[in-house]
């Protein structure tokens, strides 16, 4: 699985998949920190609908972290302020980067992660749904 | 008279800042921050876009320690903005891959996926709901309990659907121009100084982070006449859209490997404008344009003055103050124009006393 829909099903994952997986390659592997959980900012780059052109929008908080893992830099990055979350994004891209065995084992659980968040998703715009306009034209 | 150098003030200073304290805290009253996140979002919004730093949190702390006081929470959260590094640039926004909780259009009654409502104050009585004096926690529990059980007979669909702008029918249809992706690279105004005739990516950098009340009643003004924009609402979305950054030293330019980082919550206005055209027989017809605004949040009204500055904005008019960039641009920054009025009543005492120099001489001569 690759990393954009890896980091969105952990991110968005509410049950600490990412500690589970992140413990579980502290338990074997030796992780060095090499940038502490840290407060950052992300400039967010918007492309507008009028002319399709290009904008900076304003900044957004995020936390960023990197350790390294088999002489492997992972980084987690996460918005809002989230020291262990991004902690442990970075392990697992650590745990990624060096093609650990470990990771193999992850894709059934982010799958799994994966179709609870689309569920939850899909009953928001269910509950969503009820606020959306059915018009009825008068006779005049 | 000659001008002393005066200095002092410390103490009166320091026992001053303890007056703020104590007048924040005498009530013997104590607002959760998180209070503030969860029932005051309007507000955590305006403070997000305006100081243009998107942090609920720091949003929500920062209107508790200026006690409600909007350009003092923007300052604050301005102030902060400078300490923290810059770490990441995102990838470029798309906001049709945003997930909708309010979708309306002024312009079609019947719109492909409908028309969403979501959250809105639009159709209430604007009437005083003296019912929240004695609200609880517990008949707040008991309300959220009902309403939860009647959500459960919705029956979700078997997709998660993203709605398709409006606009991009019209595309189709060949009523709106369009327009091929312009990947050139954005004027930052946090890092250099905004020069006139300034880009676009400029304009909406500047329109996006400014005041709402600056916003609208310019906004307002192009439509009572002193511009000459008055669009149609094509679409009105509020939502969420996700943040992508790329990785740092990686040279592969794979959008699979780049970071899902989080969602922000924004509001986003397409409105359509009516102008007139030269077609290729060198005849004059209708077209339409369209004015662009977004905001940090659901502000739908900043938005949407937003879209009409943008569009008087790419039509300068030297007759009209809404289409002067120049005059738009430079006074709806709430930091610089909320700073530059409160700064008068800060000492000018050498200004001053020059100037009343300048009246005694001017006097004691006619005499």
């Amino acid at each position: 699985m690759k990393r954009r829909k890896r980091t969105e099903i952990l991110i968005q994952d509410d049950s600490n998949l990412a500690q589970d997986l992140a413990s579980m390659i502290l338990e074997k592997y030796e992780c060095r920190e090499v940038v502490m959980p840290q407060y950052g900012l992300t400039m967010i780059k918007m492309r507008e609908s009028a002319k399709k052109s290009l904008f900076y929008m304003g900044e957004v908080l995020i936390t960023e972290a990197k350790v390294e893992v088999q002489s492997c830099i992972g980084i987690g990055i996460i918005v809002g302020m989230e020291e262990k979350k991004a902690r442990n994004m970075a392990i697992i891209d650590a745990a990624y980067q060096a093609g650990l065995p470990e990771t193999e084992s992850w894709e059934a659980e982010l799958i799994e992660a994966e179709q609870r968040i689309i569920e939850k998703r899909l009953k928001h715009q269910a509950d969503l749904s009820e606020t959306k306009v059915d018009f009825e034209t008068m006779d005049v | 008279m000659g001008y002393v150098a005066v200095k002092g003030g410390t103490k009166a200073i320091e026992a001053s800042m303890k007056r703020v304290k104590y007048d924040r805290i005498k009530g013997e009253k104590v607002l959760d921050v998180h209070t503030i996140m969860s029932t005051m979002s309007a507000m955590v919004d305006q403070v997000m876009s305006e100081s243009s730093l998107y942090s609920p949190f720091l949003a929500a702390l920062s209107i508790k320690q200026a006690e409600g006081n909007m350009e003092e929470a923007v300052f604050l959260m301005r102030a902060h903005r400078s300490t923290l590094p810059r770490l990441y640039y995102s990838q470029a926004l798309e906001t049709k891959t945003m997930l909708v909780e309010r979708r309306i259009s002024a312009s079609f009654k019947d719109i492909p996926g409908g028309q969403l409502l979501g959250s809105t104050v639009d159709y209430t009585h604007r009437l005083l709901d003296f019912n929240l004096v004695d609200e609880s926690l517990e008949k707040n529990k008991r309300w959220l309990k009902d309403y939860e059980t009647a959500l459960q007979e919705n029956v979700p669909s078997d997709h998660v659907h993203y709605y398709t702008k409006v606009v991009e029918y019209l595309r189709e249809e060949g009523l709106f121009e369009e327009y091929a992706l312009d990947n050139t690279d954005p004027v930052d105004i946090t890092k250099e100084s905004l020069h006139f005739p300034a880009p676009r990516s400029a304009r909406l950098q500047v329109l996006t982070r400014g005041q709402t009340g600056a916003v609208t009643s310019l906004g307002y003004a192009s439509l009572r006449g002193y511009g000459q924009v008055h669009p149609t609402v094509g679409e009105v979305r509020v939502g969420h859209v996700p943040i992508h950054v790329k990785h740092p030293n990686e040279i592969e330019d794979d959008a699979e490997n780049d970071y899902y980082i989080g969602k922000i919550k924004i509001t986003e206005v397409e409105a359509f404008v009516p102008v007139n055209i030269k077609n290729e027989d060198h005849e004059e017809e209708l077209a339409f344009e369209i004015g662009y605004g977004v905001c940090y949040g659901q502000n739908e009204t900043k938005a949407i003055a937003m879209s009409i500055l943008d569009q008087c904005l790419e039509h300068p008019e030297y007759h009209f103050p809404t289409h002067d960039e120049e005059f738009v641009l430079l006074h709806i920054d709430s930091v610089e124009s909320t700073g530059f009025i409160s700064h008068l009543k800060l000492p000018h005492y050498v200004t001053f006393q020059s100037r009343l120099d300048s009246v005694r001489r001017v006097k004691k001569g006619r005499q």
